[in-house]
């Protein structure tokens, strides 16, 4: 069986239930092992193709040794990485910092690893985003349940400025992987932004596998944004699953920007589970070399009056490969419902590849639902337009590129978050 | 003693297979505005593209010569930061790309070839107002996307627009008037008589006299079949507008 699942010790093991799920997990990662070409769901992007089987779990929190010149013993120069104000958690090779941060009344922030016996809703929520036999990645993220944050913003609490998961990843030694969950109650009435940066310092080349999985709960009436940059290493792994529950009038509204690694997947799973719940799943992806990138949504309409949107714009180029499968359900009640899905690709070479795979599933009358999928190439009269005006073939390239995911960072509220993304894309 | 801006000697051009330019020669000196007139079909557009190095326009004999450089190994945008300038027949929507962000690449981009330092913001907002105001360019038409939703009119008035702040040393203007009310058309001919000067030369391509009439040419040149087949002055073009192409054309085929 998989390299991936190996027996190490992890904290806590006293407590019953954790003990529970996490067998639960490794059960269910067993069963199902990695997704090959066969299984439907991980039909474009597959795993197994990259042997991720040699990766190798670390359980000490600094892997380097004192000659190593990553930037792991620099700490002070990776809290610039982010240029807004915000509260910042920062992760190195996928261990939590421990450091203080002063936090606003009605935000509680504790390692996953204390909440599990610190935290009233820990047990009721927990794993309840997620179904362990359909994403065995995160079936083995629940395996290793230990690492990663439990953050609670109490009822009617609105953040004056953005959260902050920022993960560097330092790794000089080959084949690092690690799990992290993440769990984030939003209660009613509330409202936060959450940022989540994964980046790399030191070896451009260096090789590790970061598997992580959000659990969200949006509670009636609460807003939580939340906004992510992948922009891993070129030659690492990134698996994230963010499982989401919305609950009456509540809104969850998310852009994932992914531009590094080797092979990445953001996939999300919004669960509306009561009337007036809403979403919005947008995202972006930015692509060369041989990458594939994969951006996988699935909302579920469980209730009436409920409203989703997802806007995912792609650039491809060199020989990498683009994915997108999204997919709408709606359930037989969820009456005057309204899901709406576009993909839009740019290939910039003969060799780059997109996939696209939308669903939907509608199950109830009087609802509004639409999806649309398209490709194409930069326009060569534009361009020629463009340069016959002096302007250089890769500036032209580069403004074509730019006025094409307009509209999807547009998604952003006007802020120095979107000035980010956008100079991100460049 | 004239300088001779652009030097055309025997050229043959092809899209895809099909032979279009068929020994065309021609020599536009400083301070010379060139008309070319003739026939649709006869290969005045693919003549501009030609020099102006469009993709699939292949060039498969003969020289040209722009203030003495080999023009045809030079990129599209070598070209026009050398000070070649082509106002198109129909220019293109470039849907996302406002008017000012792209004309802010353009001037940045030909002063860094002269060696000038790029215009700021500032300086350059003051530039394109001032210019606009001239062509009856609205504030708002500068915000919008290149030449989306834009009127014949207003197209070819931002066409002008960027001769004015480009400042090429030669420019072809491909049927200039098609798409213009006599109003437009009056406002886009100012602004391009505007530049005329003793450095730089201008190619006029048009099948109507009428432009003519607004810009005036030194040199009137009938094209048929990929070539020149008589030139004059300016009266050659009135004669025309009396005969028509068809004499002109017989006698080639």
């Amino acid at each position: 069986m998989s390299g991936l699942l190996q027996n190490i010790e992890l904290p806590e093991a006293n407590l019953p239930w954790l003990f529970a799920l996490r067998e639960k997990g490794r059960e269910a990662f067993l069963r199902q092992g990695l997704p090959t070409a066969k299984t439907e769901a991980w039909k474009y992007t597959r795993p197994r193709d990259l042997q991720v089987d040699d990766f190798v779990m670390q359980t000490s929190p600094c892997h380097c040794s004192d000659e190593c010149d990553c930037e792991h013993h620099s700490h002070s120069s990776l809290d610039d990485a982010l240029p807004f104000d915000c509260y910042a958690l920062h992760f190195d090779n996928g261990h939590l910092r421990h450091e203080h941060l002063p936090l606003p009344r009605g935000v509680q922030i504790m390692p996953l690893s204390d909440a599990f016996s610190f935290a009233d809703d820990i047990k009721s929520r927990l794993g309840k985003t997620l179904n362990l036999d359909k994403y065995p990645f995160a079936a083995l993220n629940t395996a290793y349940l230990n690492e990663g944050v439990y953050i609670s913003i109490a009822k009617h609490t609105r953040l004056d400025k953005p959260l902050a998961l920022v993960y560097h990843t330092h790794s000089c030694h080959d084949n690092l992987f690690f799990n992290l969950r993440n769990l984030i109650v939003v209660e009613s009435g509330a409202q936060a932004e959450l940022i989540e940066y994964h980046h790399y310092s030191g070896a451009e080349k260096s090789r590790y596998f970061a598997n992580i999985v959000n659990e969200i709960f949006v509670g009636r009436d609460a807003v939580l944004s939340h906004y992510k940059l992948q922009d891993e290493a070129f030659k690492a792994v990134h698996i994230a699953f963010n499982g989401v529950k919305v609950k009456g009038g509540g809104a969850y509204r998310s852009f994932c920007l992914q531009k590094g690694a080797n092979l990445a997947r953001n996939e999300t799973f919004v669960s509306l589970t009561e009337e007036g719940a809403s979403t919005e799943v947008n995202a972006a992806y930015l692509m060369n070399g041989w990458a594939t990138i994969d951006t996988t949504t699935d909302v579920e309409h469980l209730a009436p009056q409920t409203v989703s949107s997802q806007l995912v714009k792609g650039v491809v180029g060199g020989e990498a490969k683009g994915v997108f499968q999204g997919k709408i359900h709606i359930a037989p009640h969820a009456v005057k419902t309204e899901g709406h899905q576009l993909h839009k690709a740019l290939l910039l070479t003969d060799t780059a590849e997109v996939d696209c795979k939308p669903e939907l599933e509608i199950f109830a009358d009087d609802v509004k639902c639409s999806h649309g999928a398209a490709s194409g190439e930069l326009d060569e009269e534009q361009l020629f337009y463009m340069r016959s005006r002096g302007i250089g073939e890769d500036e032209a390239k580069q403004l074509l590129i730019d006025a094409y995911l307009e509209d999807v960072l547009n998604t952003l509220p006007d802020t120095s978050v979107k000035q980010w993304f956008a100079s991100k894309v460049k | 003693m004239k300088t001779p801006l652009l030097e055309i000697e025997d050229l043959c051009a092809r899209v895809q297979d099909k032979e279009i330019i068929k020994g065309f020669n021609l020599t536009i000196n400083a301070g010379e505005v060139h008309a070319i007139m003739g026939p649709n079909g006869a290969g005045k557009s693919t003549l501009s593209y030609v020099l102006c190095g469009k993709p699939g326009y292949e060039v498969t004999s003969g020289k040209v010569r722009f203030k003495g450089q080999d023009l045809l190994s030079m990129s599209v945008e070598e070209r026009a930061r050398e000070g070649l300038f082509l106002i198109m027949q129909y220019p293109v929507e470039i849907p996302g790309v406002p008017v000012t962000t792209f004309l802010k690449h353009a001037i940045n981009a030909v002063r860094k070839h002269r060696q000038e330092p790029e215009l700021d913001t500032p300086s350059f907002l003051k530039l394109i107002r001032e210019e606009s105001k001239k062509l009856g360019i609205s504030a708002d038409m500068l915000k919008r996307p290149v030449n989306v939703g834009f009127s014949g009119g207003e197209k070819k008035r931002l066409e002008t627009l960027q001769l004015s702040i480009l400042k090429p040393s030669f420019a072809i203007l491909d049927e200039a008037d098609s798409g213009l009310d006599i109003d437009a058309l009056k406002v886009v001919a100012d602004g391009v008589n505007a530049e005329r000067s003793d450095s730089n030369a201008m190619l006029v391509i048009t099948h109507y006299q009428r432009l003519l009439n607004y810009i005036v040419p030194d040199f009137v040149h009938i094209f048929a079949d990929g070539h020149i087949v008589q030139s004059g002055g300016k009266e050659l073009a009135l004669e025309l507008e009396e005969s028509g192409y068809a004499r002109f054309v017989k006698e080639n085929n």
